[in-house]
């Protein structure tokens, strides 16, 4: 058995609007083992990022609170500490990189600056030791003339090199688990390529954790040792890469799936999407929250929210398909027919 | 860093020079114009004639424009036209009055009014976010010369507390203690204008800033709370307020007119007010000039000031992104 790094358990944060607290995300568990990559999957406003957020306790400054469940960071319950005591922790054991690298930067101060804030905030070092430390983390993250870069300013660089900064202040005290939240949505194609070698590069050499969030299941495919699958606020499936890719349970992964164009398939076919949409947080359906969307929906769907049943040993899905005796045995073949 | 400003420096250089031109213009295009005032009344027209051409009245426009020009850069403002006194001599004084006037006013509005706003855009619609609000309404509402007058009704006349009006109490003058007494109530009076607006606008400038995706980079390297507010985010959220004090420069100079006048201050204000009802158009020419530099000054050190504070404003100079 791995070593656990990470443990979510029933994570529910709650935002307060005039119509009352809104839950973003609903009692969401995930492990991340040591030396471990977990892909959050899910589209826009599924809570991959309020997940990330409420991980690192920054949804607070969101307007945000954690209103159930824990956050086992190493053993140890992250939602019980202080912020005060979260500020150690933070940029140390666990940082975290963002979606848009030209805004994630000071745009006034210089990238050594910034890199050398986090070394300085976390170890002992002198000002000269921290830019120096600066200097070498940029040449790790594969940034040619590191010593001229390192006093140039954010507007100088370009996207790609943005956020390889980004991600020399994330390494800056050898974290123990990298949070990605898609670190390279807003990049060019090629330069996700390089970014998503290097961040693997990164993981092999420094042995940490990544969870990477994303919308897109090439990535996934690409970086993740496993996938969870996120759904308007929940956990809808969860399992090894492999597994997942060639054996999508969850009607809603199947449909991400099947809404990716691939090479095959006649020039012109109209690509498969999901019909409707993703329902508001605040008028979420009863039931399965994915049952007015669901092309298997079944009686019991619209009622009852479904629990997670396992699909096998390392593979499991929030879906009433896989709970045992009924007609769940029928139902399945004719997902298999259908897909 | 040098080439900014010494680009900057002639920039203002030849604004300044344009000023002059449009200055002498004006004036010289006045109908009427004050050549008049200045003879004795029942010369023959004769003499009008010749004393017009010793004048250099009868000089073409542009070499008249340059006199003007060398004269006004040796520091010679000319003389008023009545009692031919030199004009620097009328003006020089109310300069520094005013200044301290609208030095001590500008001063006080952005030490109370930018940490005040900052304060508040950490903690919205707090009771002092909200009294801010009310405090911007009023300042607003209030005229200047109206909100003076009152203010000398309740200080002056019914408590006795504060002088009524004037620089100095007679007898007094140079008395910085009597100095300070005589400033309260004006100051009072220009800084609640201006303060409405800067807190208003400091709180705004902050509450962008604070949304901004680089403080929560900031937060995520774990860098605590009162750094990333004076820290990550106050430098960039000067860049606007530096730009909206610079351009309000003039304003406080127009704000000080009325106040002076209210409170019988020696200023520049004042002195320009009884100067155009007396047509003395030297005076006028001069105080536009003074006025015209007071405002390109002010936007030559936002312009110094923005360079320092943001790194991209030198983008120009030698731009370039590396791929």
């Amino acid at each position: 058995m791995a070593e656990k790094l990470l443990e979510i358990r029933n994570l529910t944060v709650g935002f307060q609007t005039d119509n009352g607290v809104v839950k973003a995300t609903d009692r969401v568990n995930l492990t991340l083992n040591k030396g471990e990559t977990v892909c959050l999957v899910g589209e826009s406003g599924s809570g991959k990022s309020v997940t990330s957020l409420a991980v690192m306790r920054l949804i607070e400054y969101g307007g945000g609170a954690i209103l159930e469940g824990d956050v086992g960071f190493k053993g140890d319950d992250l939602t019980s500490r202080s912020q005060e005591e979260m500020i150690r922790i933070r940029g140390n054991k666990i940082a975290m990189i963002f979606q848009d690298p030209m805004s994630a930067l000071n745009p006034v101060y210089s990238v050594g600056d910034q890199i050398a804030e986090s070394v300085m905030l976390h170890q002992k070092k002198s000002k000269k030791e921290a830019w120096k430390t600066a200097v070498h983390l940029l040449r790790l993250v594969g940034i040619p003339a590191p010593e001229m870069r390192v006093k140039q300013y954010p507007h100088e660089l370009s996207g790609g090199m943005c956020q390889r900064v980004v991600i020399a202040i994330a390494l800056a005290c050898d974290p123990d688990l990298l949070i990605a939240d898609e670190p390279t949505t807003a990049l060019d194609v090629t330069v996700q390529a390089q970014i998503l070698d290097l961040l693997r590069k990164l993981q092999k050499d420094l042995g940490m954790s990544i969870l990477l969030i994303t919308h897109d299941m090439g990535v996934a495919a690409e970086m993740g040792d496993r996938i969870a699958v996120m759904y308007a606020g929940v956990i809808v499936e969860e399992g090894a890469v492999a597994d997942i890719f060639a054996n999508p349970s969850h009607p809603y992964t199947i449909g991400l799936l099947q809404s990716v164009p691939g090479l095959e398939g006649a020039r012109g076919e109209e690509l498969y999407t999901i019909r409707g949409n993703i329902p508001s947080l605040n008028q979420l359906p009863t039931g399965c929250r994915f049952h007015p969307r669901c092309p298997h929906v079944r009686e019991r769907c619209k009622s009852t929210e479904p629990p997670v049943f396992k699909v096998n040993s390392d593979h499991q899905a929030a879906c009433w398909m896989y709970a045992s005796g009924g007609d769940s045995e029928a139902w399945r073949q004719e997902l298999e027919q259908r897909s | 860093m040098t080439e900014f400003i010494i680009r900057r420096l002639l920039q203002s250089v030849l604004v300044l020079i344009l000023i002059t031109i449009l200055t002498f213009s004006l004036i010289h295009l006045a109908p009427g114009g004050p050549f008049q005032i200045m003879l004795s009344p029942g010369l023959s027209p004769e003499a009008m004639e010749t004393q017009a051409r010793n004048l250099g009245l009868y000089d073409p426009v542009p070499v008249q424009y340059f006199r003007w020009l060398g004269d006004l850069l040796q520091g010679d403002l000319g003389y008023t036209f009545k009692n031919h006194i030199p004009v620097g001599q009328i003006i020089w004084p109310t300069v520094s009055n005013t200044i301290v006037l609208m030095g001590a006013a500008w001063f006080l509005t952005l030490l109370i009014s930018i940490p005040w706003g900052i304060y508040n855009s950490t903690r919205v619609y707090s009771l002092s976010d909200q009294s801010a609000s009310f405090i911007s309404y009023l300042g607003f509402a209030m005229p200047t010369f109206w909100f003076g007058i009152i203010l000398q009704q309740i200080f002056s006349l019914k408590l006795d507390w504060l002088p009524l009006s004037d620089m100095y109490t007679m007898s007094k003058e140079g008395d910085l203690g009597d100095l300070l007494m005589h400033l309260i109530l004006p100051v009072t009076v220009l800084t609640l204008g201006f303060l409405a607006a800067y807190v208003k606008y400091s709180r705004a400038s902050m509450l962008e800033v604070l949304h901004q995706d680089y403080i929560r980079t900031a937060r995520a390297k774990g860098v605590r709370e009162g750094r990333v507010i004076y820290k990550h985010a106050l430098r960039n959220a000067l860049i606007p307020i530096i730009t909206v004090v610079a351009l309000d420069l003039p304003l406080l100079v127009a704000g000080a007119a009325l106040t002076e006048n209210v409170f019988n201050w020696p200023g520049m204000g004042r002195l320009f007010v009884e100067m155009a009802v007396a047509r003395e158009y030297s005076v006028l020419m001069a105080i536009t000039m003074i006025v015209a530099v007071i405002v390109i000054v002010g936007n030559f050190v936002a312009d110094v000031l923005y360079a320092i504070v943001d790194p991209r404003v030198q983008l120009n100079k030698r731009g370039g992104k590396a791929a």
